[in-house]
């Protein structure tokens, strides 16, 4: 599964630390989330798209592995 | 989801407490067998399985120790983390099934390679070994995580 975490956070203007505060979840997390090392809970996953008032499957989509 | 059966975080600081020197004395104990007078003890006799006498003397420390060991190695590894969140969850269970693999491993290899009194000085230590096991090995991907 991949993820735009990275981007929605530039363009959000917000650090790892500053998401994971607002997820409730240490900055490690949102770290290994992002270079795809920990795929979150369904809870967590929609946590993280709205605090960037997106949709879940906008910040994350499976990829052709997952599928396989 | 949240693992249950943790305990608060600031068990953990006590556990560390409680549980090197506990190490330190269970190694000296397993080197040197020592026997404090203050804990010597008759056993009664509904806990001893067969006995020429009726009682038997035992010293204490050994239990002790066994038991320091125990309480302090669960708070250890046990206690949540400041942020237990559910990465760590996910550490923590991976770890513990990577502990239990190391731990049988190594005592699998201890039964063919090792006979005797060795063999029974390794069943004593393997009684422990895989919450210490378990435990360098959380540590350190916590540790590795948190540098990353």
């Amino acid at each position: 599964m991949k993820n735009t975490i990275r981007v929605d956070r530039a363009i959000k203007n917000i650090t790892q630390a500053k998401l994971a505060e607002l997820v409730q979840v240490s900055r490690q997390t949102i770290n290994a989330i992002e270079l795809g090392k920990y795929i979150p809970s369904t809870v967590l996953a929609l946590k993280i798209a709205q605090v960037f008032e997106k949709k879940v499957d906008d910040v994350f989509q499976l990829e052709e592995k997952d599928l396989s | 989801m949240k693992l249950q059966y943790l305990f608060p975080n600031r068990f953990k600081k006590i556990g560390w407490i409680i549980l090197i020197p506990s190490v330190v004395l269970g190694v000296y104990w397993l080197i040197e067998h020592p026997e404090p007078d203050f804990l010597d003890v008759t056993i009664p006799p509904f806990l001893i399985e067969e006995s020429f006498l009726n009682s038997a003397k035992d010293n204490l420390l050994n239990e002790v120790i066994g038991l320091l060991l125990i309480i302090s190695s669960f708070l250890v590894a046990f206690s949540k983390e400041k942020l237990e969140d559910e990465f760590i969850n996910k550490i923590r269970l991976d770890s513990l099934v990577w502990a239990t693999y190391f731990n049988y491993t190594i005592l699998a290899l201890s039964i063919i390679f090792i006979y005797n009194s060795g063999f029974l000085n390794i069943m004593a230590i393997n009684l422990f070994t895989i919450l210490i096991f378990f435990i360098i090995r959380f540590n350190w991907v916590l540790y590795k995580m948190k540098r990353s």
